[in-house]
């Protein structure tokens, strides 16, 4: 061994003996991989501020609004197809050194996505954003001010603004309620992947597809009139927006193809990267205009086709199955073939995950306070089983697991299903990720969801066994019927405002305004039911105005925004000829994602406790005392904190509300219906949100103050607040049914990494996981990283750059999240095992 | 005038040499790459600063 690499490796051991990772992986990657990683702009706002040299993309947006105004002859979906064909045929394109995948949203690698057709709102954002603004400054803001004025009032959500229930509008504005908007311009697209990504077609097959399509109802429209064939014109313009994308997506491939030759011939002298780069330009030949053969070639396929559908939309999410659809490629290339060693796979898969962590587009500040970080929750699928019931996971799985370690990203992160034909060698490759404190990938019970996506929504088993995460957390098959071509974010409810209205009479004191309906002065009720069936009605209330909101959205989409790349990689809009997010021929997939959800259970039970059942307090004393915001009354919040019993310590007291809770909300899931007909069930998780909220919601009766952070979310105890072990979390945690009360609930624990060192440690979590199954739990997910490297990170965050910890459905690096944020994930009781 | 045509980065395409692709170096403080943009021969590149004569 050489000195050097004799130093080298002692420096690597005392890393992994001091668990610090993320030097570890700096040590053991790649150099193409080292430099691939290091070369990325961090897109995600640093507790909600971007990063200095982040800039609005500015091409897009002048390209974009330009061949929009040229074309306002034609229909939505035609003229949005051939605005994001001039885009795409004229944005600048780059090439990384050392890169072998290439396709990127902006026109520079430090540049992040703007859609300015998406609302207004936001556009006044992007407008007054400080340092984003690209040099010159001066006339990048004249620009955007001329871009702004020209979609002021046009966007797809002062449309929408428009035709909403004027109240709705306004409490849903009020911005203390809800999440996100009610479009697909900003949402998280599911993708047809059994239609588009098991290698069968490429866009040239298409189409051709399409070809036969538009002929046969051209033959129909010049012949015996009659209703039938009345929607076949619109029909046949969609075909042609479809057709027109397509080719555009062809070309844009092929313009890298091109710029990888030129440098190959042009620029370049080494030998071994020249080669690389004529294959990258015959690889962009071959995809997306064919099927993949190689993969390299379904990766790029997969990367062009998610880069593609982000020119349409801020696509949020990235719900896909990666080990599965590209493992078949991985297994030819590494196993059969041998044209691929292990090591160069390797760097493809880390490499993937590099240009889908690469991305970046302007999110609101809203957003960037709930999802601080990070630009998006791409939880990609890893495991589970095959259309037959039989084990899915792969060589591919591995080496995602593996290649995840090595790039240390905090988007995309892991959602991994596990079952119980789940070797146990993939389970160590889990394992390790959550060692190495990634916080993901995060743990499915794949037959407790499959069961629960047949349930709710009727999916075939079959097709609820491709589920992929359409979010952090929700399940959705990517089947034609199956998909849910987008999942718009406004169903997102802030569950804390449930208890706080059914104590105010549905008033909202932080923003001044009757919000909820009158469910009566609480300082009258007379006994716990009177509350409980206030917060009933509260519930429901909430729910209904949000699920109003998005189906309108979802229903009014294609006429205010329009997805014709969306709609031609579907099989169904394909064939149909419809808008892909128009709900013909959806099964639906719909959910409420119940943010904040706890404390109400924690509530409800601390006033049962200590106002009716031990009659300690009166209801009058106790709604001055949260008028007050407990200010003046710390003795007696602190009783309402200690004295009051907890969710998420097998008490029976508060369980037993929580269980309640879920039932009135699960049977209400069944009453609202989606634009197809089918359930909404609620999905108790969080992002940031317990952080953004904190300071719109008012003073709780489970001794929380207007200004705490909440609850970290899902079905997560509160922080601090599960004193009797782990043992006890999953006892609580599994007094209701995983399939019937909800589509999935969120679990969040924090593991000692002392503990879990070694072989010991393994079999501990092995044990953990093991009565978790049982249980019937649906997901858990992992911090294992000690409030001392927590702690020493706060004050020295230069040394803990690649710190990553698990926020909520999504990780973050350490250091890019609020000092609020960090505490409460710091307050988090570590649990023994 | 001075056009694209007469640059080192200007590469025409070969079914259609009146366009082609502007590519050039360039080293940011992060990644070094080469970016592309389209453009015509006859485009005018007397006030482009990246201009080089062939
Ligand atoms: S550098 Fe300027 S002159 Fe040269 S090809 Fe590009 S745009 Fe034309």
């Amino acid at each position: 061994m050489t000195t050097v690499a004799a130093k080298q490796s002692k420096g690597l051991k005392e890393h992994e003996k001091a668990q610090e990772w993320w030097w570890v992986a700096e040590q053991t990657r790649s150099k193409r991989l080292d430099y691939l990683r290091k070369a990325v702009w961090k897109k995600g706002a640093i507790g909600g501020v971007y990063n200095p040299g982040i800039k609005i993309d500015l091409e897009r947006p002048i390209l974009f609004t330009e061949a929009w105004k040229e074309n306002n002859q034609d229909p939505q979906m035609l003229r949005k197809a051939k605005a994001i064909a001039h885009v795409l045929e004229n944005i600048t394109i780059f090439i990384t050194d050392q890169a072998q995948l290439v396709g990127y949203i902006g026109s520079l690698p430090h540049t992040i996505q703007w859609y300015p057709e998406g609302a207004s709102i936001v556009n006044e954002e992007v407008y007054n954003e400080p340092g984003t603004v690209p040099e010159p400054e001066e006339k990048s803001l004249k620009i955007m001010a001329e871009i702004n004025d020209y979609w002021g009032g046009q966007t797809a959500i002062d449309k929408l603004g428009r035709v909403l229930n004027p109240e709705d509008l306004v409490k849903y504005m009020s911005g203390v309620i809800g999440w996100g908007v009610p479009t697909s311009a900003y949402g998280y697209a599911g993708k047809d992947y059994e239609y588009i990504l098991t290698g069968k077609r490429g866009f040239e097959d298409i189409i051709e597809e399409i070809d036969g399509y538009m002929d046969a109802a051209e033959k129909k429209t010049s012949g015996e009139p009659g209703p039938d064939i009345l929607p076949l014109y619109d029909k046949i313009l969609n075909w042609e927006a479809m057709q027109i994308i397509l080719e555009a997506s062809i070309n844009f491939a092929e313009r890298y193809a091109r710029l990888a030759r030129v440098i190959s011939e042009n620029f370049e002298s080494d030998p071994k990267r020249k080669e690389e780069l004529m294959r990258i330009s015959e690889t962009c030949e071959q995809v997306p205009a064919k099927p993949p053969r190689n993969l390299q070639e379904s990766f790029q396929f997969d990367w062009f086709m998610q880069t593609l559908a982000r020119f349409e939309a801020y696509e949020g999410a990235m719900p896909c199955r990666p080990d599965y659809y590209h493992g078949p490629y991985y297994d030819k290339d590494v196993n059969i073939d041998k044209r691929l060693t292990k090591e160069e796979a390797l760097d493809l898969v880390g490499e993937f995950m590099i240009r889908a962590h690469e991305f970046g587009a302007f999110i609101p500040r809203l957003g960037r306070e709930g999802l601080q970080g990070v630009t998006g929750t791409f939880v990609w699928t890893m495991g589970g089983v095959n259309k037959d019931g039989s084990d899915a996971c792969n060589d591919l799985t591995v080496a995602f697991m593996q290649a995840a370690r090595l790039v240390r990203v905090s988007n995309p992160t892991f959602g991994f299903r596990w079952h119980p034909k789940v070797k146990e060698e993939v389970m160590r490759e889990c394992f390790e990720c959550i060692r190495h404190g990634l916080g993901y990938p995060s743990m499915r019970n794949d037959p407790i969801l499959v069961e629960n996506t047949v349930y709710w929504y009727g999916h075939p088993v079959e097709e609820a066994r491709t589920w992929v995460h359409q979010a952090c957390m929700s399940p959705c098959p990517t089947t034609k019927h199956g998909f849910q071509p987008i999942r718009m974010a406004s169903a997102t409810a802030n569950c804390a405002k449930m208890i706080e209205y059914a104590l105010s009479d549905g008033f909202d004191k932080v923003v001044q305004m009757q919000m909820g309906p009158k469910t009566g002065d609480p300082r009258q009720f007379k006994g716990f039911e009177e509350l409980f069936q206030a917060w009933v009605a509260q519930m429901k209330w909430m729910m209904s105005l949000l699920v109003r909101t998005v189906n309108l959205g979802r229903i009014k989409d294609p006429e205010f925004f329009g997805r014709p790349f969306l709609s031609s990689i579907s099989e169904r809009s394909v064939e149909s000829g419809i808008d892909v997010v128009s709900p013909e021929g959806e099964r639906g997939n719909c959910w409420v994602t119940f943010f904040t959800w706890v404390e109400n259970a924690d509530s409800l039970a601390a006033v049962k406790k200590l106002v009716f059942d031990e009659k300690k307090y009166t209801m009058d004393e106790m709604i001055t005392a949260l008028e007050a915001e407990w200010e003046g009354y710390e003795e007696m919040r602190l009783d309402f904190v200690n004295n009051a019993p907890k969710w998420g310590n097998d008490d029976d007291y508060v369980d037993d509300i929580m269980v309640r809770c879920l039932r009135e909300v699960a049977s209400y899931s069944h009453k609202i219906k989606c634009p197809s007909g089918n359930n909404w069930p609620a999905l108790p998780e969080n992002v940031s949100g317990n952080i953004h909220y904190a300071s719109l919601v008012g003073a709780l009766p489970n001794g929380r103050r207007l200004g705490d952070a909440l609850y970290d979310g899902g079905i997560s105890p509160g922080p601090g607040l599960d004193k009797k072990g782990p043992t006890a979390v999953l006892k609580s945690c599994s007094k209701f049914d995983h399939v019937k009360d909800g589509r999935a609930f969120l679990l969040n624990q924090r593991l000692s990494p002392t503990q879990l060192a070694g072989e010991k440690g393994y079999k501990l979590w092995s044990a953990y996981m093991k009565t978790w199954a049982e249980l019937g739990m649906d997901h858990v997910q992992f911090n294992m990283v000690d409030d001392t490297t927590l702690r020493s990170a706060q004050t020295d965050p230069e040394k803990y750059q690649e710190l990553i910890v698990r926020v909520a459905g999504y990780s973050a690096h350490f250091v890019d999240i609020s000092r609020k944020t960090q505490d409460n994930i710091i307050q988090r009781t570590v649990v023994g095992l | 005038m001075t056009t694209c045509n007469e640059c080192t980065n200007f590469f025409p395409l070969e079914d259609d040499p009146s366009t082609g692709d502007c590519v050039q170096r360039v080293v940011d403080p992060r990644q070094a790459y080469y970016k592309s943009k389209p453009v015509d021969d006859e485009t005018d590149a007397s006030k482009c600063d990246q201009f080089q004569k062939k």
